[in-house]
């Protein structure tokens, strides 16, 4: 018992479409984290016609936040970095989910093992994994829950 | 008879050490629009194209996927069929004055590091990277800038900037906007309102998103433009635009005379990088070398 992805999923999740501003994404990152009662840092990114077309997570908020030539700035004693978050967001305004999304998304079945996915988060570095079913998304497994499934396997 | 060179205060450094090692790439049947995400998500002006050996084919730039919006190609045609090929390369032991010879001779803003033995990419030079340099230096030196030196001995702006602006109305098509930039080979141009006043940039950039988000090349430019436009006065301290397009993360600003609305030029990275001196004239003397 408790060995397949269909365990661990989560089936009630927040989705984003890809011609979401960026703006809009970030709120509904917000209310997703305040409703689940935990921070949410990924979410899957679904067509109108409900196929999953992309990943979108903190870390590619990050990297369109992050100025490009920022390691300089070590040096720059004497900025004010203020106003950073607020040039970001001027300048990403044009954009939207599908224009900075991942699109390479690596998915997984309700009946994948435990194991599998464990194999699958540390060779590719993700902590999210979509669940498809007959091409259709019925959940989402964390990285978290895996690991708080597993210590109460081990605790047991 | 003493031999004067005039050397560039990047004199001594090798391409290895000024190099970025984060290489962005995409396979030859990777699409246009895929293309265009990496380039906003990873913030570099062209991706390098490879074959499945993991071998350099050419370069993507965003004035490559200009052209493509001009031409009306569809968004998920593969890279390979506007991909300029073979890409320029230079070798990490090379000197980085050599390379940006090289850049300045062929008119490109970036070169790729070969390591020769792989023949694969394992670093890629631009034109940002090297202003980076430029200002690390100005920023550490100890002759430069606010270390009790005369304004009369920092560089401004004005000795720097290109000394033209192309400004185009605000109903202007973007049709008409690609053409200009195409033709005068500038990053972004100026956008004016019906009063003559600038009221915002179109960049290469806010086209090839406009393409993504399958804008009519028929639309007015205001409609994507970016507003308010970056700008620096022409006396302003050629360190503190610098420090300012860093922060901004802009590659240009356009550049006023007295009055905000009075623009008479443009700075951009690539005019910083082909300066290729200091922000002061303590770098004047030092770049005077009697043999």
């Amino acid at each position: 018992m408790g060995l397949r992805a269909s365990d661990v999923m989560e089936t009630n999740f927040y989705t984003l479409l890809p011609q979401t501003p960026i703006a809009e994404a970030v709120k509904i990152f917000k209310q997703a984290s305040t409703e689940k009662g935990q921070i949410v840092f990924g979410m899957m990114v679904i067509d109108q016609q409900g196929n999953l077309v992309g990943m979108l997570s903190m870390y590619d908020i990050f990297l369109l936040i992050r100025p490009k030539h920022i390691h300089i700035w070590g040096e720059m004693s004497d900025i004010d970095v203020s106003g950073i978050i607020a040039q970001a967001c001027q300048r990403a305004r044009s954009l939207v989910v599908g224009d900075i999304m991942t699109t390479e998304v690596i998915t997984i079945t309700p009946d994948t093992h435990l194991l599998s996915i464990l194999d699958i988060m540390l060779k590719k570095h993700v902590r999210r994994l979509p669940v498809l079913e007959g091409g259709n998304v019925v959940g989402i497994v964390y990285m978290s829950r895996v690991f708080d499934h597993l210590l109460e396997r081990l605790a047991g | 008879m003493p031999v004067i060179h005039h050397q560039s205060v990047l004199k001594g450094l090798t391409v290895q050490e000024a190099m970025r090692r984060s290489l962005i790439q995409l396979p030859r049947q990777a699409s246009l629009e895929q293309a265009i995400r990496y380039l906003i998500k990873y913030k570099v002006n062209a991706l390098l194209i490879i074959n499945e050996q993991h071998e350099p084919l050419g370069v993507v730039s965003k004035t490559d996927l200009m052209g493509a919006y001009y031409a009306g190609l569809p968004v998920d045609a593969p890279v390979e069929t506007i991909m300029v090929g073979p890409p320029l390369f230079c070798h990490p032991e090379d000197s980085l004055d050599a390379a940006l010879e090289t850049m300045r001779t062929h008119r490109v803003h970036r070169l790729y590091v070969l390591n020769e033995a792989a023949q694969q990419a394992m670093g890629v030079l631009a034109y940002p990277d090297i202003v980076g340099l430029l200002y690390r230096f100005c920023n550490k030196c100890n002759r430069s800038i606010s270390k009790n030196q005369d304004l009369a001995d920092r560089f401004q702006v004005r000795e720097v900037m290109t000394p033209a602006v192309q400004a185009y109305g605000q109903d202007a098509s973007l049709a008409e906007v690609m053409e200009g930039l195409a033709a005068y080979r500038f990053g972004a141009v100026l956008i004016k309102n019906l009063r003559d006043l600038p009221v915002g940039v179109v960049s290469k950039t806010d086209l090839i998103i406009a393409y993504k988000h399958g804008v009519s090349p028929q639309a007015e430019a205001r409609t994507i433009m970016n507003s308010p436009v970056q700008s620096c006065d022409q006396e302003d301290l050629l360190l503190a635009a610098l420090q300012k397009m860093i922060f901004a993360d802009v590659h240009r600003l356009f550049v006023y005379q007295g009055q905000p609305q009075h623009l008479v030029g443009v700075l951009s990275l690539s005019d910083v990088a082909r300066f290729r001196s200091g922000s002061c004239r303590a770098c004047l003397i030092s770049r005077v070398k009697i043999d």
